[in-house]
């Protein structure tokens, strides 16, 4: 079998990173919060409603602010 | 059992059946068949109660117990109730996938799942310990302590590699359109939101996988064992 070169690399896009530095962000408070109050970590209703908060709720709030 | 792989395994299965499935009854089929019963392994307590079962494995896996929720015909039978109260074919064969990829997972620990219920037979691989006889917090030691962490990683390191599938775009053209819940929570619900509930469970498997790696290893120091059916510093229950 004769190995050859893929015609492009499928890499996310500029504004794709961006809203992965976001969810970064935010993965990175909420293991800090999840590894000092283990109880944070347990259920994915809280994980689910953290997520909503803090990659949309917040910053549409922050948006509106700006205006 | 597993914490975090039922979280990710649907994301798998959407990168490769697209419009085949509908996202929210695939997660809901993969969380089923312990969303009646962990509480009750691990324990809670009540005032001055402590509920929780004499033997959790028996009741969490076994027979007597709730060991038939693991069971391939309690998936279809699930399904099937779907299929008829809310007359959706897509969404029974998608909790059905869900449903099903927990069971088959699950067997890899020493216990395993009765995957051929009413036949009592406990399929198993033993490849890592079940204990979560032992409590919640010694049970996410040793779990994150051997190849259950390790099969849990897979997932992640799969979820990524199939990023495509966590973009806006994805959801656009393939979550949204396959399934009629989310046009019908995007009348009260901003498209927004509803993305990020839709990466919610990727977000949840992989940030308390990192938590619970950190707390095991980085604040207690509780030693890797990846030897199959490890950790052995753990007493594993069999059935």
């Amino acid at each position: 079998m004769r190995l050859r070169l893929l015609k492009r690399f499928d890499v996310p896009s500029r504004s794709d990173l961006l809203v992965f530095a976001g969810y970064c962000a935010a993965a990175a408070v909420y293991i800090v919060i999840g590894v000092a109050y283990n109880d944070f970590l347990l259920s994915v209703i809280v994980g689910m409603g953290y997520l909503v908060l803090a990659v949309w709720l917040v910053p549409a709030v922050v948006r509106r602010l700006r205006r | 059992m597993s914490w975090a792989a039922h979280d990710l395994e649907p994301y798998a299965f959407q990168r490769h059946l697209n419009l085949k499935v509908a996202f929210v009854p695939l997660l809901i089929g993969s969380y089923a068949p312990d969303l009646a019963t962990k509480w009750f392994v691990y324990g809670i307590h009540l005032g001055p109660w402590e509920l929780k079962a004499s033997n959790p494995a028996q009741f969490h896996r076994g027979w007597p117990g709730f060991g038939f929720t693991h069971s391939l015909i309690f998936g279809v039978a699930i399904g099937l109730l779907i299929w008829k109260v809310f007359g959706s074919k897509l969404w029974a064969i998608s909790f059905l996938i869900g449903h099903w990829a927990h069971a088959l997972t699950d067997t890899g620990d020493t216990v395993g799942t009765m995957l051929l219920f009413p036949w009592t037979f406990h399929f198993h691989l033993d490849a890592w310990a079940y204990a979560g006889q032992t409590g919640r917090f010694t049970d996410a030691a040793a779990y994150f302590s051997g190849l259950g962490g390790m099969w849990d990683l897979v997932w992640i390191v799969y979820g990524f590699f199939s990023w495509r599938v966590l973009t806006s775009v994805y959801f656009d053209n393939f979550i949204y359109r396959a399934d009629a819940f989310w046009p019908w929570a995007n009348r009260v619900v901003p498209r927004g939101a509803l993305i990020a509930l839709y990466r919610a469970a990727f977000f949840y498997g992989t940030s308390r996988w990192i938590a619970w790696t950190i707390w095991a290893h980085v604040i207690h120091h509780y030693p890797y064992d990846l030897s199959w059916g490890g950790p052995h510093w753990v007493p594993a229950e069999h059935p």
